[in-house]
């Protein structure tokens, strides 16, 4: 097999991923079934998880010997791309990205591993606290006699998971612990998002914890798990941005007015156009950024490539979503209109993680440090 | 006769980039203006005698015979060591035409001259009253004996005042129908009473324009390429790959060291406003760069671009504007100055850099018409 053969198979690969994951979503109802979600506020939808466990979404950047597919990051962007499409609320990149991120890299054999894996449970990750950045080096949430005591900020995915994994200090440096949801001493303090989902802000008063792992390598897999989410977020905004994008197509091709579609219109041509190829630059290089990181081992080296990947996405979503609802004119500004679901989906992805301007600091720094070592 | 289609593309790649190391003159590396001929003379010797002048023609026509994969590494190499393009618009637009739609007599003719630059073409395609809107050129030819007989007006002809041919559209039916009806190519000899070249002098002092004006200028019957009232279908059959290379990352990727290293030595970077700014154009040109190889692996995988290869150029070329743009905020006061300027070790052109970014939004189809062609052959929007 010579390289090209090699890579047009993996793009194959790639390709019929791509196929079944919104052959399933388009099945299942489209961005229709997020609206109907938001709307009976339950959150997401365990059967989907389910019917996406079994097509193997969650264990698609899984090594084989660990239980999962082993098709790395880029196809992970790719099902990422189609939950962005149709808005799904589920918690597929921060299971695939955070907690599985997580659990195969400081504990590969844990029984939760396939339960997740399985989309029998979900599992949310809380790493961070109110603070500058939201990092956990100054966590006051600690660990002791197998019991959390202090809190966590923003937790995506609290509503309606199983249970937790918590980062937290213990006596002699950080740990991960499991907290079950219902644990004695555990409050779930909700914070509803634009989207209608939900960030949980958690305070742990003596609530058992089971100790998963421990260390400094606790840290290190919690960096590579959050770098992993991050470009796995900028990857589902680039599927949030195409649809909201071709929507506001249909929409300009149809909307008559002085007796035309106001797509013949040179100005909103213009602009439809540079929407495009915004969409497009951002789609290449956040497809790059994935296929980059997969080939990638230090940690140093890839942190900056996720970040170059949501600072694009972010800015191309922004634009996109913001645009669209000015191009539908006054009924984007209703909630009728699917075009603001998208633009609600895109203001909570953007601000999970880190948004535009947060990352191309971390991309500037990090290149900094890389001139001055070298 | 080296058979190019054998050797891996890294191979090739490593080829070329040997050669350009060891053989260019350092003298001439990323020329600042577009060189006369007598300046890059001795380089184009040694191309010609390594058969390397024409890396797109067949080989039969004395070309290199190259696939879209190795053009593309062709002058991706070329950039990255500043290796002037030289006269190239025999090899690039000429030479191609005749190949394609040539007598054979015309071949015979014509291609070992441009190859071995003993002829040197320009491009007599705009007009005053014909831009954007090429379709209206009104400059005519008549036939009168054995002759055309061409009188009108070209302009933003490059380098016509070091060239000894043109090639040029012209009107040859008044009467079509349609304005892109009734236009013929031919090809003529400046050197004649009927020909007067006037140079333009731009914004930033260079004189690499020039006005061309007929009055009665004569060529012969045979020098017409093709079916006569067909040029512009054929001109247009011509574009497909100059519409990758127009938008390629180089440009904006060379302006960005410049900017870096011109920055550095200002200290602008201890500005965090400044610091983002970079950020985002160094983000802008390296995003551009992976949307530029999903098109490269198109041709590479052997199929044609679509209209939406436009996107590269729309795109890098307003990035280079912008890149150029904060090159004058670095400078500060100096912002105005003419001519290199001096930081650390480094100098920095600042101002002839804005000027060369300045016209790649409105040559090869202004960005507006990109843009409109996007929207209609991409993105399929009405009128």
């Amino acid at each position: 097999m010579t390289q090209t053969d090699i890579l047009s198979s993996e793009q194959e690969d790639l390709r019929l991923l791509r196929e079944s994951a919104r052959t399933l979503f388009e099945r299942a109802g489209g961005s229709d079934r997020a609206r109907k979600l938001r709307d009976a506020r339950g959150g997401f939808d365990a059967e989907m998880v389910r019917e996406l466990a079994e097509a193997g979404v969650f264990g698609v950047a899984v090594p084989e010997d660990q239980g999962g597919l082993g098709m790395g990051l880029a196809a992970g962007g790719v099902i990422a791309e189609e939950v962005g499409r149709v808005i799904a609320p589920e918690p597929v990149v921060s299971t695939i990205g955070l907690s599985l991120g997580l659990l195969r890299r400081l504990c590969p054999d844990h029984p939760k591993m396939a339960q997740l894996i399985g989309g029998e449970i979900s599992l949310a990750v809380a790493w961070q606290e109110r603070g500058p950045d939201g990092a956990p080096a100054d966590a006051t949430c600690r660990y002791a006699d197998g019991k959390l005591t202090g809190g966590k900020a923003w937790v995506v995915g609290a509503i309606g998971s199983h249970g937790f994994l918590v980062v937290a200090e213990q006596d002699d440096g950080p740990v991960l612990v499991l907290a079950e949801a219902d644990a004695q001493g555990l409050v779930i303090d909700k914070q509803t998002q634009a989207d209608g989902s939900s960030l949980g802000e958690l305070s742990f008063s003596g609530t058992p914890a089971a100790e998963l792992a421990s260390s400094g390598a606790v840290l290190t897999a919690l960096a590579e798990a959050v770098a992993d989410a991050t470009a796995l977020a900028a990857a589902e905004l680039v599927g949030l941005s195409e649809r909201a994008f071709e929507i506001t197509l249909d929409y300009i091709k149809t909307r008559e007015q002085f007796d035309k579609p106001i797509g013949s219109f040179q100005v909103i041509q213009h602009r439809a156009v540079d929407l495009n190829v915004m969409c497009e630059v951002a789609q290449a290089g956040v497809r790059e950024a994935l296929a980059q990181m997969d080939s990638e081992t230090d940690p140093k080296v890839r942190a900056p490539i996720a970040s170059r990947a949501k600072a694009r996405a972010v800015t191309a979503a922004k634009k996109i979503t913001r645009d669209a609802i000015q191009l539908h004119g006054a009924v984007g500004y209703t909630d009728e209109f699917d075009i603001g679901l998208y633009l609600n989906r895109a203001l909570v992805l953007s601000a999970w993680l880190g948004d535009d301007a947060y990352h191309r600091r971390i991309w500037f720094e990090a290149r900094e440090a890389e001139g001055a070592a070298q | 006769m080296t058979d190019w289609s054998a050797m891996t593309d890294a191979e090739f790649r490593k080829e070329v980039r040997q050669f350009f190391e060891a053989e260019y003159p350092e003298e001439l590396r990323h020329l600042p203006h577009r060189p006369k001929f007598a300046e890059i003379e001795h380089w184009h010797r040694k191309l010609h005698a390594k058969g390397w002048v024409a890396p797109a023609w067949p080989a039969e026509f004395g070309g290199m015979g190259l696939n879209a994969a190795k053009l593309l590494i062709f002058y991706e190499e070329q950039q990255r060591w500043g290796v002037n393009r030289g006269r190239d618009m025999g090899v690039q637009m000429v030479g191609p035409l005749i190949i394609k739609f040539g007598t054979q007599e015309q071949k015979d003719y014509w291609l070992p001259r441009i190859l071995s630059c003993e002829d040197i073409w320009c491009q007599g395609y705009s007009e005053p009253g014909a831009g954007s809107d090429l379709a209206n050129l009104r400059t005519r030819a008549e036939i009168d004996g054995d002759d055309f007989v061409i009188n009108g007006q070209k302009i933003w002809t490059t380098m016509a005042h070091d060239a000894t041919h043109i090639f040029m559209l012209v009107r040859t039916d008044p009467d079509a129908p349609k304005k892109q009806q009734g236009i013929s190519f031919l090809l003529a000899p400046m050197d004649q009473p009927g020909v007067e070249v006037r140079t333009i002098t731009t914004l930033s002092g260079e004189t690499e324009f020039c006005e061309v004006f007929f009055d009665n200028a004569r060529t012969p019957r045979e020098n017409l390429v093709g079916e006569l009232n067909k040029g512009w279908t054929m001109a247009k059959a011509l574009l497909s790959f100059e519409r990758i290379f127009i938008g390629s990352p180089s440009l904006a990727q060379n302006a960005l060291g410049q900017l870096e290293s011109f920055a550095r030595g200002r200290g602008a970077f201890d500005d965090p406003v400044f610091r983002d700014r970079f950020a985002q154009a160094a983000l802008d040109v390296e995003d551009h760069a992976a949307l530029y190889a999903r098109f490269a692996d198109q041709l590479k995988r052997g199929e044609t671009l679509g209209a939406d290869v436009s996107m590269l150029k729309i795109w890098v070329t307003e990035c280079f504007q912008r890149i150029t743009e904060l090159m004058i905020e670095a400078a500060g006061p100096d912002g105005g100055s003419i001519g290199p300027l001096q930081v650390g070790n480094v100098s920095v052109d600042v101002l002839a850099s804005f000027y060369k970014a300045r016209p790649t939004t409105i040559y090869g189809g202004s960005n507006e018409i990109q843009r409109n062609i996007l929207s209609k052959a991409v993105l399929g929007l009405p009128g």
